[in-house]
């Protein structure tokens, strides 16, 4: 292979990385792994079952024979429901810590690291980074499915995602490592977060970093590697590239985005939004008349 | 990570029922699935219930929760598949373009047979491990192997090979019948090894796609399309892109540049057609149009 490089010329090194470069976008859905992982599942399942059976047991265990006190049957038989969905969120919790605790030992061992692997069964790095999208799909699959809303969120916190409550990603697609979100991110229905992604034979795992007041549209795909600046916004259906940046405060559409226009309605949000950097709430108390001030900027 | 509610498409097929008495079969198959673990939950209960020391009891039963939903997904696999046999010897399923009217025996059997199939492959779509999926695909006809994964997007349930490797991407779709108008086509759609289809891509029947080539995100290939092995296709309809060169070894350090944005935007340019009306029809050609429209409501309404 080394000789085969010394003997190129440097315009065909140029064309070679130009061949080679990745400017399209494929997905990052691979659960393609071997039954031997299911032996994770059993554990959190049962053990986290076990924690289910117990609180059942304690909710039926001190009821009288029907014969003589009807009415604490009455009202048990009334709580039903709430105990089910109670059961239901021990569930969901045990399994969330079951699992951390699994991949706390996995990071143990081996420790997460962005770069390009080889996606093939014999590579650490593969292996690893699939069982640790297994172990987290279980989870989020099962608080995906339950009707609390923002407790996905949660559960992204706790997964490693950098992310607090003001963003929201309730009906998206988003890996679970190496995605970093500012304040007030909002991510569109059907949108791609993609931290890794399998080209040809190689696994390229980046960081993704969505800055501050970053509004990605509905069924958009952001590749691994990219940016966003303070206020910018990916259209709906449109995509990124790897490594790509985009600017603050500019609106961005098309495959691959390119700058559509500036995104003159963060004037608005300038007046509320808190100053990131230094941590300090920003207050405009006296005399701003908001539908004023938006006309004036709006040029409307 | 995991497919969302806007993106679950689900593995079913968009069928429309033709009529509403196939649901029979649905809710017998339901039925049917919903006794042996009955039976289970009863032995279960017979062998270890104890009132007065229920640690047995309740030690093991997450376990046969477990185990009674796996065995849920294969009865209902085993009827539906006897069911099946039985329907295609009634008639044979088959490739074509039918009238999608209840007229059509072909459309009526297709409506049916999808009925047939979708509570087990809704039940192993729910088993959050793609396991249950591919026994879903493989016993209903579809040519798959485990290492495949066709989990987080929606793949027909006939019609369709797969080679070794293929990933479809999250809230792809991947079909051999379509309903166009007042028309169905089903085609045979046949994927090759190491195939990666993207996010959002839609595979349309009829589509072969040789091995080791990629359909990008966000593209759409057209009925009966060719995608040649070894190449990257993008674009709505996809076109061939460039050559995939990552299959070769070595590349680890080469790989993870990108040329510049704006040079890729000219390439991708020639690949997305551009639709808009070259006519530009001047205000005083709209208003004799409005005027031809006019006349001629006014005869038919002379006439009747």
């Amino acid at each position: 292979m080394e000789q085969k490089k010394n003997n190129l010329t440097n315009q065909d090194q140029k064309d070679d990385l130009k061949e080679l470069a990745l400017d399209f976008t494929i997905s990052s859905a691979v659960s393609r792994v071997n039954i031997k992982f299911l032996a994770v599942y059993i554990p959190i399942f049962w053990l986290s079952g076990l924690l289910v059976g117990i609180a059942f047991y304690e909710f039926t265990k001190n009821l009288p024979p029907i014969q003589e006190n009807w009415e604490a049957w009455v009202i048990t038989l009334v709580l039903i429901p709430f105990a089910l969905f109670s059961l239901l969120f021990i569930f969901i919790f045990a399994c969330t810590f079951l699992s951390k605790l699994f991949l706390i030992l996995i990071n143990i061992i081996h420790k997460p690291k962005e770069g390009v692997f080889i996606a093939q069964i014999g590579d650490a790095d593969f292996e690893f980074w699939s069982l640790r999208t297994e172990l987290k799909k279980l989870v989020i699959w099962l608080i995906r499915n339950c009707p609390l809303p923002w407790i996905d969120t949660l559960a992204f916190r706790w997964f490693g995602v950098n992310m607090d409550f003001s963003s929201h990603l309730q009906d998206s697609w988003c890996d679970m490592e190496f995605v970093n979100f500012g304040r007030n991110v909002l991510i569109g229905q059907g949108a791609v977060v993609m931290s890794s992604m399998i080209v040809g034979k190689y696994l390229i795992i980046k960081k993704v970093i969505l800055n501050d007041y970053t509004v990605i549209g509905g069924l958009a795909c952001v590749s691994p590697g990219t940016i966003t600046g303070k206020d910018s916004l990916l259209g709906a259906l449109s995509s990124t590239i790897l490594n790509q940046t985009l600017e603050s405060g500019w609106i961005y559409f098309g495959i691959p985005a390119i700058k559509l226009k500036q995104n003159k309605l963060t004037f608005i949000t300038e007046m509320t939004k808190r100053s990131v950097d230094d941590e300090e709430a920003i207050y405009f108390d006296d005399g701003v008349n908001i539908e004023e001030d938006k006309k004036k900027k709006l040029n409307l | 990570m995991s497919v969302p509610t806007s993106m679950r498409v689900g593995p079913f097929t968009a069928t429309v029922l033709v009529k509403k008495k196939y649901l029979i079969f649905y809710f017998f198959l339901m039925w049917v699935s919903m006794i042996p673990i009955l039976l289970e939950f009863w032995f279960y209960w017979q062998w270890l219930w104890d009132p007065i020391r229920p640690v047995h009891f309740y030690i093991w039963l997450p376990l046969l929760v477990f185990g009674m939903y796996v065995t849920m997904v294969f009865t209902s696999l085993f009827f539906a598949k006897i069911l099946l046999i039985i329907v295609n010897s009634i008639h044979e399923p088959r490739e074509g373009v039918f009238l999608r009217d209840a007229s059509d025996k072909d459309y009526r059997y297709w409506s049916l047979r999808n009925t047939i199939k979708r509570w087990p492959v809704w039940l192993a779509h729910k088993f959050p491990f793609p396991f249950l999926d591919n026994v879903c695909f493989k016993l209903f006809g579809v040519k798959t192997k485990f290492t495949n994964s066709l989990f987080e997007g929606w793949v027909d349930v006939e019609f369709i090979d797969f080679g070794d490797n293929v990933v479809v991407g999250q809230s792809s779709t991947v079909q051999s019948s379509v309903i166009i108008g007042n028309l169905l086509i089903i085609r045979k759609t046949v994927i090759g090894e190491n195939v990666r289809i993207g996010a959002h891509a839609i595979v349309m029947p009829g589509t072969h796609i040789g091995k080791n080539s990629v359909l990008a995100a966000n593209s759409v290939t057209t009925v009966e399309q060719e995608l040649e092995a070894g190449w990257i296709y993008l674009g709505v309809p996809a076109k061939k892109f460039k050559k995939n060169r990552f299959f070769e070894d070595g590349l680890e350090d080469v790989l993870g540049q990108v040329g510049d944005v704006e040079e890729t935007r000219k390439k991708y340019e020639q690949l997305y057609i551009k639709r808009y009306d070259k006519h530009h029809t001047s205000y005083k050609e709209r208003k004799e149009l409005k005027k031809e429209i006019r006349e001629e409501e006014r005869k038919r309404s002379e006439e009747t």
